[in-house]
């Protein structure tokens, strides 16, 4: 979102992208570089912006990243919001609807569950950060509800 | 896979999947922190096996004739014996220790007299009904800890309630509104949204603020008044808005509550706050929820209740009930009993120095499944099977709501059950007269 601030925001589709939003994400993954973005190059008021950026992803520019959700099994205490709050595990598994425990042994699409008292990634390939499309694509609900911060979103 | 019920705490999630060959617990799934330590206590180097009687200031081994001996002379002689505990312990065993009480004309008590039992004699006074899990999972929209660590204490609380989507409430989350009060910024802060209000108030001014709250609730239009407990004027307008508004909204009452007051009582304040919002609202109501810990503290209120019609405190005189204004700190205060016998809890850590020290003085009789302080201060300890795991039986959820729970395993060296060990207390001393 950091990244999203300093683009021109015109959604001018002049990089191939659909929207500046789209931009932005495959810029913190690495997959395009600043100068892929026409206007920032060419028009002169986003010289600032452009520098900026550069600042901000510094070496890193242009390398492609891989998503990865880190689970701190110190901090975590196995309340498992992050099962019922995660919308993957909503959609394949109805149980955790009403803040059930998931059946066992888990479906091929869930993402958490909590054994022996601590969460645990099952497989990150139904990620909605890798499947969705659109807004759908920044969520990072499981981060932001974790009442004891142990999970992270990171790319590396 | 089957699905067990955990008495992890006073939650009982009954959702647990447990596989087991019927000796061995293979995989607890489901479960949170807190239940996956009392599955552990199974094969925990804690666990009690063996009964052990205090001989020359130590505590050795012995058999289950002379350890049971030695507690019914013990319980025979006294003229005044207290019983304390029953929070851990299955409902048929909180009957068979009313009934072990009336035998020996003891002072019986549980943990919800220093606890919640409060709250619950309170409630019933102001007539203010309590809500269930399934009632906040399906049409809550306000969640509101007042002194409690929701995610820290009963850790899938806030998953049940606050997380799920119900049938009136599909959204879940973004429906649901989470205001939380507390003079430290715990755990539970960080599940808070954009439109959920933190209120961080000054230690002790709980009362004040519910007094503000009662004077302004009324009042349409108009402002707040600056500064109350130390809130801000914005943050109080939301919250009156909130409690106005609330269709459905909870109020979990935290030990944070039950400080004691010279003057007033924190919780018939809050009750009277919540009577009168729910008479001024047009379209919804507030009700009220205990937060207790152990897993069947409600359980022994419902059973005395039942039983006596008093939820704590029963004493008994020539084996029937009497009214006593004594209570369990005022029992231990006086020194007024000659032996004790706890069942499932550990009051030598709980209670302060000034009333443990009181009670190390006379012989203390300890009926656990785990060591813990009180252990080591104990004349006879008589180990138990750990109800929910071991053994079956019935307990009551944090909202009054009775679940069995089932047994798993076999437990080791043939130990009793609590209930099965209370009634053979009574048989001997029955036959001993």
């Amino acid at each position: 979102m950091e990244l999203y601030k300093f683009l021109p925001k015109t959604n001018c589709k002049r990089c191939g992208k659909p929207s500046c939003m789209a931009f932005a994400l495959d810029l913190l993954k690495g997959k395009v570089k600043v100068d892929d973005c026409p206007p920032l190059v060419e028009e002169k008021k986003y010289s600032s912006n452009r520098e900026t950026l550069k600042e901000m992803l510094g070496a890193e520019e242009g390398i492609e990243k891989e998503l990865h959700i880190e689970v701190d099994e110190e901090l975590c205490d196995g309340c498992g919001i992050c099962v019922t709050i995660c919308p993957v595990n909503a959609r394949y598994c109805y149980s955790t609807l009403s803040g059930k425990a998931p059946d066992f042994p888990p479906d091929k699409h869930q993402l958490f569950q909590v054994k022996a008292g601590k969460c645990e990634l099952l497989n990150l390939e139904h990620c909605r950060r890798l499947e969705a499309e659109g807004r759908e694509r920044e969520c990072r609900v499981c981060e932001t509800y974790c009442p004891r911060e142990a999970i992270k979103i990171v790319y590396i | 896979m089957e699905r067990y019920v955990c008495t992890g705490c006073s939650l009982l999630c009954d959702d647990i999947i447990v596989s087991s060959d019927g000796i061995y617990i293979d995989q607890v799934i489901g479960a949170c922190l807190k239940g996956k330590e009392r599955f552990d206590l199974v094969n925990s180097e804690n666990r009690i096996l063996n009964p052990l009687v205090r001989q020359n200031n130590i505590l050795e081994k012995a058999s289950w004739d002379l350890a049971l001996d030695k507690t019914t002379e013990l319980l025979k002689n006294a003229k005044n014996p207290l019983l304390y505990g029953f929070s851990t312990t299955s409902c048929e065993a909180q009957l068979r220790g009313l009934e072990l009480a009336s035998d020996i004309n003891g002072f019986i008590d549980s943990n919800s007299s220093i606890c919640q039992g409060k709250v619950l004699n309170e409630t019933i006074n102001a007539g203010i009904t309590f809500s269930t899990i399934t009632e906040i999972i399906n049409k809550a929209d306000l969640i509101i800890l007042w002194g409690c660590n929701a995610a820290e204490s009963i850790p899938r609380l806030l998953n049940k309630t606050l997380y799920s989507r119900g049938k009136f409430r599909i959204t879940g989350r973004e429906i649901k509104t989470l205001i939380i009060i507390d003079p430290v910024k715990n755990a539970s802060f960080n599940t808070m949204g954009v439109r959920d209000i933190p209120l961080i108030i000054k230690p002790g001014k709980d009362l004040e603020l519910i007094k503000a709250l009662k004077e302004n609730c009324c009042a349409t239009e108009g402002t707040p008044p600056e500064g109350v407990a130390g809130l801000d004027k914005e943050d109080m307008r939301r919250l009156l808005q909130q409690l106005g508004g609330a269709e459905y909204g909870v109020i979990f009452v935290g030990q944070g509550l039950l400080t004691p007051l010279e003057n007033s009582n924190l919780i018939t304040e809050l009750l009277e706050l919540v009577n009168i919002i729910n008479s001024k609202q047009q379209k919804g109501r507030i009700s009220v929820m205990m937060m207790g810990g152990h897993y069947n503290m409600v359980g022994f209120d419902h059973v005395a209740l039942s039983m006596y019609g008093k939820n704590g405190a029963i004493q008994f005189k020539d084996n029937h009930f009497t009214n006593t204004d004594d209570t369990l700190i005022t029992k231990i205060q006086n020194e007024d009993f000659d032996c004790s016998l706890f069942i499932g809890t550990d009051p030598i850590s709980h209670l302060p120095f000034s009333l443990s020290s009181k009670l190390v003085k006379k012989p203390i009789i300890l009926i656990d499944n785990h060591k813990n302080a009180s252990y080591e201060f104990a004349n006879i300890v008589l180990p138990t099977a750990i109800t929910g795991i071991e053994c079956d039986g019935l307990a009551y959820r944090l909202d009054h709501i009775p679940i069995e729970v089932k047994k798993i395993i076999n437990p080791p060296n043939k130990i009793p059950t609590d209930a099965d060990l209370l009634t053979q207390i009574i048989q001997k001393i029955k036959s001993n007269r």
